[in-house]
């Protein structure tokens, strides 16, 4: 239902650590940031659209995933061009590009339990200072990925109950119910995980730690 | 966090995911379709409260940099965070948390009926509408390029809709707190 946006390869950013390649993104972007030379932005678009384009996926479906992305920054690279010059125009779209599909390459390339671990680790001061459980993120996306199916079903349900009744059924009108339904399931889901002591040392009435 | 609030936050993030996954519906005053999606900031808010609605868009975000495409048009990876529209998702967090904060300091159960739909109405319009905004169009002008005034400027065709998202938020929320209350029980 929920396909996760990894490639299976084994290029040379498949290998490298999760950590590494987002420390990567964020310093060419800052890099490219500050830096207003027209060259500079071009040269790393191209490097950074060759390493996405090279990923072991079809062009079509590379484009594919980032056409949302790619149609903003060509709206607002056309307005740029409108308000201030084509060369700032330029300057600033393809400063976004070679930051897309750098951060597209490396989605592409590391897998999400692999992220799940990096995002814990990063969690860990917050988990020292008692603000989160870094282990609960991990806990609370499986969650998600398992009421999906379930959410979508009384969503159908819904549906179905409105045809039953010869009522045209408007979806705007269906989230009220909805999430009614989604969230009627929570404190009987809640006592199940904590009867088979998933949150390891969490008391059930409290969630602070014993 | 209670293991029941841990849930509640999962099963929220879920709908807003399958939310994104209903077809845009185009109402006559706006130019701009309507996402379903886009309006469970509004909806977190107001029906969970302030914590778990945050926390609720937080989960996206964690989705969405591991590379889950939930939200809506397929979209996800870390892309979406690094492009032009990229402060509208962090905003969604603070948006929830400020319609949260206002939804439970000015609706209460046992109040009259209009009472409550004014103050969902009054939180989704600030912490739903001007908290992601005013991320959001900072964030867009840094990355794009672009003026300050001319960011607000792109920005204006999305108000009417907004506006329409906030009644339809107010209605549901307002159906919630008489079908099944959450927001009461904030965590």
């Amino acid at each position: 239902m929920l396909t996760s946006l990894y490639v299976e390869g084994d290029t040379f950013l498949h290998r490298q650590r999760p950590g590494a390649k987002l420390a990567l993104i964020l310093v060419v972007g800052l890099a490219l940031y500050f830096t207003g030379r027209m060259a500079v932005q071009a040269v790393a678009m191209v490097i950074a659209g060759a390493i996405y384009f090279s990923l072991p996926m079809t062009v079509r479906e590379a484009v594919y995933r980032l056409k949302p992305v790619l149609l903003a920054i060509a709206v607002l690279g056309l307005i740029n061009i409108w308000l201030l010059s084509p060369q700032e125009a330029a300057v600033s779209t393809l400063r976004l590009l070679a930051v897309v599909f750098l951060a597209a390459a490396v989605t592409a390339t590391t897998r999400i339990g692999d992220f799940m671990e990096t995002i814990t680790w990063i969690l860990q001061p917050f988990e020292r200072l008692g603000i989160i459980r870094a282990a609960d993120v991990g806990l609370a996306l499986g969650l998600v990925l398992r009421f999906l199916p379930d959410i979508f079903a009384h969503y159908e349900g819904l549906k179905e109950a409105h045809a039953a009744r010869g009522i045209a059924f408007r979806p705007l009108r269906a989230i009220g119910p909805l999430m009614i339904l989604a969230l009627k399931d929570a404190d009987a889901i809640a006592d199940a995980i904590d009867a088979r002591g998933i949150r390891g040392d969490v008391s059930p009435s409290n969630g602070e730690r014993r | 966090m209670k293991t029941s609030n841990l849930v509640v936050v999962a099963l929220f993030a879920a709908v807003i995911v399958v939310l994104g996954f209903l077809p845009p519906i185009t109402l006559g005053i706006s130019p701009v379709p309507i996402t379903a999606q886009s309006m469970g900031v509004m909806l977190a808010g107001c029906i969970i409260g302030a914590r778990r609605g945050a926390a609720a868009y937080l989960l996206i975000l964690v989705m969405v940099v591991a590379g889950l495409p939930v939200l809506s048009g397929g979209r996800g990876g870390i892309s979406v965070l690094m492009g032009p529209t990229g402060g509208y998702v962090v905003g969604w967090i603070i948006g929830a948390y400020v319609t949260g904060l206002i939804a439970q300091s000015t609706v209460r159960e046992g109040q009259p009926e209009l009472r409550q739909y004014i103050g969902f109405f009054l939180a989704s319009i600030i912490g739903g509408i001007a908290v992601v905004y005013a991320i959001g169009i900072p964030w867009l002008s840094v990355a794009a390029g672009m003026p300050f005034s001319k960011a607000v400027i792109v920005n204006l065709p999305f108000i009417p809709g907004d506006l329409i998202k906030a009644v339809i938020a107010t209605l549901a929320a307002r159906a919630v707190l008489a079908g099944y209350p959450m927001l009461p029980s904030r965590a």
